[in-house]
């Protein structure tokens, strides 16, 4: 239709102003000077229409600005010329009195976009399909397909812009500077400052829709409602409000939408929602409004509002507008679409909001209605939805959610009932496949970490195997996970290739540029001092870190969860220094894209190895950054994290009430509801179980960690298996029936073998060397061997506790050992033992610290040296009374 | 004192001579003012009070000028010495029906003196002259003539003349301004000064009722609820005649809880704004009782009687609504106003010629009301010509476009054409106007289900229901989503059809359904329980079908699952008056009923037939 070329812009005195520029920056070419008339240099020629390109693309508002920061913005070009740009658009524009000198003035345009006569094609003239000249086509055809009427409201339009101006102009025509830069506040990305503005256009607005409440300081106080009446009317007369284009609007919407996501808690719910529907009042028909509606109320957890405003989105859109625009393509943007999405994103926000049923539901639909639809992109990322909800809830492998009632096992097409797990593999083989094939990168890639996830904790079985299943290896494969992780990252280098870097130019950078611009020119006339130097070159403006990358924020952050990803990985394979090189890379590379909740899981992970390797007072140094950092009131991570490490401490302090406070608090964090939040109820019961451990209570301990083992089985979760088994030999080591523990330790160390968990498999050696050594001393040898298979894995990538641990058995190993004789190789023993004093003393490890002193006394006392004897016995006293007495308890809140 | 020795039939005709006094006077202050619609209502309903079997000398010698005065100073001391008294008055005995001038509260009326006009001054001739002007509908003019006016009457008349020039320049401009992303919000231009010159004048007392009228009006223009309705308040407090005042409060309250909360003087005005209101909340029962006891005094209100058929339609008793509407299209040939509604019903009762009939006559009278628009395009719509029908509504809304009904009976029509993004699109914005709308959500919702998407669409019929807990229609229409084939969710699906069996389920659906459900899945006692139940309903209506054998069917089954062979064998020979499938296990089962009932004289032979009964 012809109406689509017309939609892109309505046409404001703004527009008018800039075009007026265009046709400075490219004189309808008669004279042939290099650089026309008014600028001296080429260097300066480009810089107009570097900004005239910035002015048309960039989306800081959806408001245009007034005339009077077009011209501060104009200064910092106009210099060389000594103001003569801006008086020439004033006095232009002001030029401006009848419908018949707007005719005259877009006749005139027309001459920039005609080649001059006679002029070949080297001749410098505007590119009819540059980026300017498009812009220039699309006004004249506004004003050429306007009625009268429409000329009538752009001339009022025109006159009230060019009356806003005149006040501050002349101001800064007479040196006053105050009122100038205080005007030209830094548009930063700060949101205060952002909100501030949001409030400033949104506040008419606000105390109108808040009537109901405010209606009786309207009776009382009418006179100041009066003077702020007076305001706003002044402000409407003099700012005719206009709206930017249409590419632009949507550009500013996609910024919205990255602030949201990136960090939500910056964005107030309230005033966001006002500028939204301020915006909404305005263009009406702009239906994105409504999905950023959503995100917002999604981001604030407001489970109503979000729910009416997705639905909203999708009645009036129906669907049409599609999801994914950041892909400018007209036929991508039919790929996703419709009605499909509308179910998808339901069933995300479900996910969000914990109804793992609901969710389901949703997705099961929106596959049945994009199948129908032959959407097959939407398909996959159905399928990829559908695979992070089931690897983030825990569905019980005994309660057939998905394969009887649901239909899903039928269309996954495999007619046998399969356990969630295998489900889960084959959705995402299946997702993987056609992102593939419809060359979707992101996608791809973000198949590819579910994947690495997958197989990081996931024996892959043959989904049907015949015969006897002997040679199936039981084993996950790292291999696997590091494929994936690599292939995950190729988005980086891929997403050139495809439509992806097209759509790239959002208008961020031109917004950077001229929120740069304006600075510099603010700075210039703070300090008119200074040399000029300042702005002759354009890129000296540039801050580095309002530089906005080349690559999209997409692609980073799915580039950057891949670092996360081998982050996790390592960690499960028992890799210090490889979990802190990539946590480190995330976050120092991929910090600008990174959304909150993924930047303080990075930090989280770095102070979780502070506190491992380094003691507690560095991770609670480091902490008090973090917390600074994200304030703790939105963000769960860094709260569960404080709560861990303080309830490690107290356990280590020995101070068992504020642990089993502590643990308490823990329990109350998960929902209630079963299979949601599985990961902190996990972390909850063990953490129980150490308490009661340390209290002495062995049966107890005993009984929650074997409901937990019950539970982890039940939601198949192996890996935490490995570790609940771990503890279970553990307190039955301390409970002194080693017997018992045997076979737990047994257990737990083939866990660990099948699944590759090579810190957690030294560690349980090193628990059955313990029991080898509690059964008596003819097993002191085979405890020695145990202790030696497992020193080079410990002493490479084990903590402090560990560590200690380690010496402190190999120590014992050699004192149980009849064979051995202290006086011969004192060192032997004594090394370790202050090796594990050292790092005890870190921990603040009382029980084991006591243990050392303990034994460092026994040996001493063997070598007759009775000095050293008394001191070790009597720091073992100092540790034993500071463990049976409990001093200052309420220190273990404070760091 | 009030309550002299008179019959009550003399003072009903007082009451009725008051009634009259007042509409009279308030017909002409309203009509000076230019508030036609307010003065036109008034004028109507004073015709509409049935006329005196003796007409009273005063009342007809009641010159126009003298009842300025006179009436205003017979009233206030009514009110005096009404308000001195303020008790019930209980009227235990007959004649309380009849008694026109009791509220339905019990509680007496306060009546209101009629306010003076400004007196005729110097300014006089310039106010008719605006008044001419704002008769021609050049407001700004009008508003010109008066602008060195102080006289109360005056400023009303320059303010509002600014807000009607305003107005029509806003109607213009949302025209002129539509672009691409739609119709901005255009504002009057003139609620600003409007407002402040308003609130100075009501800060300082000089305004009059009609001067507060207008301040709540632009007010409510302005966004600000409510002040809008405490001003508005009292302006009808003052001068309750001006049906437009109470008609902007009602737009204001949206739920019960701020009509309850209003601090209204009780006047009779008061009586039909109440019952209006009710209408408009959907408390037909209510509002039905007050309008039939307001007929006691304004018998031959066409309004009332309007209003009457339009609570009868809602409340879908069709054939009484039709009564009326003819009858009042018999007087009063000309109308348009409410004809949508008839047309609405005359849809209801698909009687083609009689809806063809009232569109030729609006179209007649004037085709440019969005009512007619409504109605022919109602006509296209049973007739099925839906392209047709669409066009007529688009017509309809173009001439207002918060026109509610046409939005929803639009997305009827694209349903019909098969146009489900534009069916969505008009539904979506019909909820957007009044989000109580539960028809346009359950259109929605309808929709949604049409698509394959029952999961989906749970989310408008929940918020269909929620606005119409008592509509089993609804009730039914989630559980089919619940039970459709994607979902099996046959619970809730239960659930649902318990709410709908237990609100007014007309059609039966739902009885037969939990009967069904409950058999699949199992639960036989409760099928039984349900299955019955329908059966009786069934007999009531003498309503004859599938349903029935299939009732029939599964009792006589199951009766003679649990032993009770009588039972069994009732069902059974009734089974026997249809053909079906299961008609020859009925025969062969009564006829080895019967045999066993031989045997069964001697009770040892009991126990084998059971065993042989239940063996089959």
């Amino acid at each position: 239709r012809d109406a689509d070329f017309g939609a892109l812009l309505e046409l404001t005195p703004h527009k008018m102003a800039v075009c007026h520029l265009v046709q400075v920056f490219a004189p309808p070419a008669q004279q042939q000077q290099a650089p026309p008339f008014p600028f001296d240099s080429v260097a300066h020629h480009n810089r107009l229409g570097l900004f005239l390109f910035a002015l048309t693309r960039s989306c800081e508002d959806f408001l245009e600005p007034p005339l009077e920061q077009l011209l501060r913005q104009l200064k910092a070009i106009d210099d060389l010329v000594n103001g003569w740009l801006c008086e020439q658009l004033t006095t232009t524009l002001a030029g401006l009195n009848s419908p018949d000198d707007l005719f005259n003035f877009f006749d005139k345009l027309r001459g920039v976009l005609t080649s001059p006569e006679g002029g070949n094609v080297e001749d410098e003239f505007l590119d009819p399909n540059s980026q300017l000249g498009v812009f220039l086509r699309c006004c004249i055809l506004a004003f050429n397909s306007m009625t009268f009427e429409g000329v009538c409201h752009l001339l009022a339009n025109l006159v009230a812009y060019c009356n806003s101006a005149d006040a501050s102009y002349d101001l800064a025509e007479d040196e006053d500077f105050n009122g100038e830069i205080e005007m030209s506040d830094p548009m930063d990305a700060d949101i205060g400052v952002r909100s501030g503005v949001f409030d400033r256009y949104t506040q008419g607005y606000a105390t109108e829709s808040h009537m109901g409440e405010s209606s009786s300081s309207l009776i009382h106080a009418p006179i100041s409602l009066h003077n702020f009446d007076e305001a706003d009317i002044f402000k409407a007369e003099d700012n005719p409000t206009c709206l930017r284009s249409r590419w632009q609007l949507e550009a500013y919407l996609n910024q919205q939408a990255d602030v949201l996501e990136k960090d939500p808690s910056s964005v107030p719910l309230n005033s966001f929602n006002n500028t939204m529907t301020q915006l909404q009042t305005l263009a009406p028909e702009l239906h994105r409004v409504q999905f950023l509606q959503y995100l917002n109320a999604l981001c604030h957890d407001d489970y109503v509002a979000s729910l009416d405003h997705l639905h909203r989105y999708f009645d009036y859109s129906a669907g049409m507008q599609g999801l994914f625009s950041r892909s400018l393509s007209p036929h991508q943007d039919n790929i996703v679409g419709k009605y499909e999405s509308a179910l998808l994103c339901l069933g995300n926000l479900h996910c969000y909001f914990g109804h793992p049923k609901k969710a389901l539901e949703a997705f099961t639909e929106a596959v049945r209605v994009s199948q129908m639809n032959n959407d097959d992109s939407c398909l996959a990322y159905i399928l990829g939805a559908i695979s992070n909800l089931l690897s983030k809830i825990g569905i019980s492998s005994t309660v057939g959610l998905i394969g009887s009632r649901y239909s899903l096992g039928n269309n996954i097409g495999l007619g046998t009932p399969l356990s969630i797990q295998q489900q889960l593999l084959v959705l995402l083989k299946r997702s993987l496949k056609r992102a593939d094939m419809l060359k979707l990168t992101s996608l791809l890639s973000f198949d590819h970490i579910s994947l690495a996830k997958f197989d990081l904790k996931h024996v892959q079985r043959p989904l049907v195997s015949f015969g006897p299943n002997g040679s199936t290896k039981l084993r996950t494969c790292p291999a696997d996970v590091c494929k994936n992780l690599r292939l995950s990252s190729h988005v980086l280098s891929d997403f050139g290739t495809d439509g992806l870097s097209i759509a790239n130019d959002n208008g961020s950078f031109s917004t950077s540029w001229l929120r740069n611009l304006s600075d510099a020119s603010s700075s210039w006339h703070s300090s008119s001092t200074k040399p000029r130097k300042l702005i002759t070159n354009d890129f000296d403006n540039f801050h580095f870190h309002a530089q906005p990358s080349p690559i999209p924020t997409s692609v980073l952050q799915l580039a950057g969860s891949a670092y996360l990803m081998r982050a996790t990985a390592w960690e499960h394979y028992g890799s210090a220094p490889m979990v802190r090189m990539n946590t480190l890379v995330y976050a120092t590379c991929f910090a600008d894209a990174a959304s909150s909740s993924e930047l303080s899981l990075a930090y989280v992970k770095l102070i979780e190895q502070l506190a491992v390797f380094k003691g507690y007072s560095a991770a609670f140094c480091a902490l008090k950054l973090a917390e600074e950092k994200f304030p703790s009131s939105t963000n769960s991570q860094i709260h569960l994290l404080k709560m861990q490490l303080l309830h490690e401490r107290a356990l280590h302090r020995g101070h068992l009430r504020i642990a089993q406070q502590i643990c308490d608090e823990f329990g109350v964090l998960s929902s209630s509801v079963s299979g949601v939040d599985i990961e902190l109820k996990t972390e909850a019961s063990l953490r129980r179980a150490r308490t009661l451990l340390a209290a002495k209570q062995f049966s107890q301990a005993a009984a929650v960690a074997n409901s937990l083992f019950t539970t982890c089985y039940k939601y198949n979760m192996q890996v935490e298996n490995a570790s609940v088994l771990l503890l279970l030999a553990e307190i039955h080591r301390k409970s002194d029936n080693a017997v018992l523990g045997l076979p737990y330790a047994l257990a737990s160390q083939s866990f660990c073998k099948s699944f590759n968990l090579d810190l957690l498999e030294a560690s349980a050696t090193l628990t059955l060397a313990e029991l080898w050594l509690a059964l008596g001393s003819n097993h002191a040898k085979r405890a020695l061997s145990l202790v030696y298979q497992s020193l080079p894995m410990i002493l490479g990538h084990g903590g402090l506790e560990l560590r200690a641990r380690s010496q402190i058995v190999l120590a014992k190993c050699h004192l149980t050992d009849p064979e051995f004789s202290v006086s011969e190789d004192p060192c032997a023993v004594l090394d370790p033992l202050n090796q594990a004093a050292e790092d005890l003393q870190v921990l603040e490890y009382h029980e084991m610290a006591a243990e050392v002193y303990y034994l460092k006394a026994m040996t001493y006392n063997h070598l007759g040296k009775e000095y050293e004897r008394e001191e070790a016995a009597a720091r073992f006293k100092e540790h034993v009374t500071a463990l049976e007495n409990p001093r200052d308890e309420e220190d273990s809140l404070v760091y | 004192q009030i309550s002299h020795p008179a019959s009550p039939h003399r003072r009903m005709a007082a009451a009725k001579e008051n009634y009259r006094v007042e509409l009279r006077a308030a017909a002409r202050q309203l009509g000076d003012r230019c508030l036609y619609s307010a003065a036109k209502w008034a004028a109507e309903l004073l015709v509409g009070i049935e006329p005196d079997a003796t007409p009273s000398q005063s009342a007809a010698m009641d010159t126009p000028s003298s009842s300025g005065a006179a009436p205003g100073g017979r009233l206030l001391h009514l009110h005096r010495s009404g308000g001195s008294s303020f008790r019930r008055r209980m009227r235990p005995g007959g004649g309380a029906g009849s008694e026109a001038g009791t509220p339905l509260g019990g509680v007496s009326y306060v009546s209101t003196p009629i306010p003076d006009d400004d007196a005729f001054d110097a300014g006089a001739d310039k106010y008719l002259l605006a008044k001419t002007y704002f008769d021609c509908r050049e407001y700004r003019r009008a508003a010109h003539v008066l602008r060195s006016q102080v006289g109360r009457k005056a400023v009303f008349l320059r303010c509002y003349a600014l807000y009607m020039a305003g107005e029509k320049r806003k109607e213009e401009e949302t025209i002129e301004l539509e672009g691409s992303l739609g119709k901005s919000n255009v504002v009057n231009q003139e609620l600003v000064a409007l407002e402040r010159e308003l609130s100075t004048h009501r800060r300082t007392g000089a305004i009059d009722s009609f001067g507060l009228y207008l301040y709540g009006i632009v007010l409510r223009d302005k966004g600000c609820e409510g002040l809008s309705r405490t001003v508005l308040v009292e302006s009808v407090n003052s001068y309750p005649w001006n049906w437009c005042a109470w008609l902007e409060i009602q737009s204001l309250c949206t739920s019960s809880d701020i009509l309850n909360n209003l601090n209204l003087k009780n006047h009779w005005m008061k009586d039909f704004f109440i019952a209006s209101a009710h209408l408009e909340l959907k408390m037909h029962e209510e509002a039905l009782k007050r309008y039939e006891r307001l007929m006691g005094v304004f018998r031959c209100s066409d309004y009332i009687q309007a209003q009457i058929a339009t609570v009868q339609y809602s409340m879908r008793d069709l054939d009484e609504a039709d009564m009326i509407f003819e009858e009042l299209l018999r007087t009063d040939p000309f109308r348009v106003d409410s004809m949508d509604i008839y047309s609405n019903l005359l849809y209801a009762k698909e009687s083609l010629t009689a809806l063809s009939f009232l569109a030729h006559r609006v179209f007649l009278t004037d085709k440019y009301r969005p009512e007619s628009c409504c109605i022919i395009a109602n006509y296209y719509s049973l007739k099925g010509q839906h392209e047709k029908s669409v066009l007529y509504f688009q017509r309809a809304l173009k001439l207002n476009r918060k026109y509610l009904s046409a939005w929803t009976l639009m997305g009827h029509e694209f349903v019909e054409l098969k146009n489900t993004p534009a069916a969505i699109d008009a539904y979506r914005r019909a909820v957007d106007i009044n989000p109580r709308d539960y028809r346009a959500w359950y259109g929605l919702g309808q929709i949604y289900e049409m698509m394959g998407m029952p999961f989906y669409a749970l989310y408008y019929f929940r918020k269909s229901s929620h606005l119409q807990p008592n509509d089993a229609r609804l009730w039914i229409a989630m559980a089919q989503c619940y039970e459709s084939d994607p979902l099996q969710m046959i619970e809730e699906a239960i659930k649902c059809y318990e709410r709908a069996a237990n609100t007014n389920d007309t059609e039966g659906i739902a009885l037969h359904q939990l009967a069904k459900l409950h058999s699949m899945l199992g639960q036989a006692e409760e099928a039984a329980f349900y299955y019955k139940k329908d059966l009786d309903r069934m007999e009531v209506e003498e309503r004859q079908g599938q349903n029935f054998v299939e009732a029939l069917l599964f009792l006589a089954k199951h009766c003679k699952s649990m032993g009770r062979f009588e039972e069994a064998e009732h069902y059974c020979t009734r089974l026997l008056d249809y053909t079906g499938p299961g008609k020859g296990d009925c025969k062969k089962y009564i006829t080895r009923a019967k045999t066993s009932t031989v045997w069964v004289s001697t009770d040892g032979y009991r126990s084998f037939c059971v065993v042989n009964l239940t063996s089959r």
